[in-house]
């Protein structure tokens, strides 16, 4: 199968994470493996979630200034993955919504998310180590009730691949 | 995960509810060929079933359901139309529990009933109100 060469519609993302309340973590390199990743993005692990959020990498840039110097600089460096807010509709018996409080209530279980992007049987795996915080559930009377969370990644653990 | 609800089951909770608030008078679906002969009626119309889609592969995968239906209540005096207007405002109005009765009725979290307008169709000497009911129905 070849990647898809075509403007994706963000409908077609979708996040899972790892089952389990005390998962394994994939390591760095299992990360960009296909075989580990896919094994993860399956309909049982799937999040509900209205819209995934961006992910990828933040911006991290150093800025230096000299004093005597005519121009200040600016030098990328290493840059962490980006954190994930999310929204999904609150379904109090749903086994992932549970998963997410449950790993924001411990803030310590490290945990696989995958986001795929899908057209067809195409498929690009974004795939990151992240730990779950701030879970907020929001009872607006004139809509469903909603529960938010943010991921936040790790550092340097992430991967991405595809069904190529 | 949400499925998608069946509007049939709508229509007959909807249908049985206002029924038996405005009891005696008949209560139609969309159209109503007695008119000239009924002095009072009322006629309820369903729009906007309506599920959000939320992302991703997997089709069940959507929020709860708005939907609104329309009731139009028809009377030969205008004030019969005010009083069984103020009938439904009383009874449905911020309404949450049971909605449609025991057989094909389900649980709504909440009915928002708006008095839209009245006016006179003088062709059939009909007072006519329109409200319009939202119901929030949980999946």
């Amino acid at each position: 199968m070849a990647l898809p060469n075509k403007i994706m519609a963000g409908f077609s993302a979708a996040l899972y994470a790892q089952s389990g309340a005390t998962p394994t973590a994939l390591t760095l390199a299992q990360l960009s493996t296909l075989g580990n990743v896919s094994g993860i993005a399956i309909s049982g692990n799937l999040i509900p979630v209205e819209a995934v959020p961006a992910f990828g990498q933040d911006d991290a840039v150093a800025s230096f200034g000299v004093a005597g110097s005519r121009q200040s600089d600016k030098i990328p460096t290493q840059s962490a993955p980006t954190s994930l807010s999310v929204t999904a509709a609150w379904n109090p018996s749903d086994t992932m919504l549970l998963l997410m409080r449950g790993d924001a209530y411990s803030g310590l279980i490290d945990r696989t998310f995958v986001v795929s992007a899908t057209e067809g049987s195409n498929i690009v795996y974004y795939a990151f180590n992240a730990r779950v915080s701030q879970f907020t559930i929001d009872s607006s009377p004139s809509a469903e009730a909603k529960c938010n969370f943010t991921i936040h990644p790790r550092g340097n653990l992430y991967g991405w691949s595809n069904n190529a | 995960m949400a499925t998608q609800q069946n509007p049939v089951q709508y229509g007959k909770a909807i249908q049985y509810q206002l029924q038996s608030i405005v009891t005696p008078v008949p209560v139609y679906a969309a159209f109503n060929r007695n008119f000239a002969t009924q002095p009072k009626f009322i006629v309820w119309m369903l729009r906007n079933v309506h599920q959000d889609v939320y992302t991703g592969p997997v089709q069940s995968v959507k929020g709860i359901d708005r939907p609104t239906f329309q009731i139009s209540i028809f009377t030969q005096v205008i004030e019969d139309g005010f009083t069984i207007s103020n009938q439904i405002l009383q009874s449905l109005h911020g309404y949450s529990g049971l909605f449609g009765g025991a057989t094909n009725g389900f649980q709504i979290a909440k009915a928002d009933v708006f008095w839209l307008y009245n006016t006179y169709d003088n062709d059939e000497k009909l007072a006519q109100i329109f409200l319009d009911c939202t119901l929030d129905i949980p999946t």
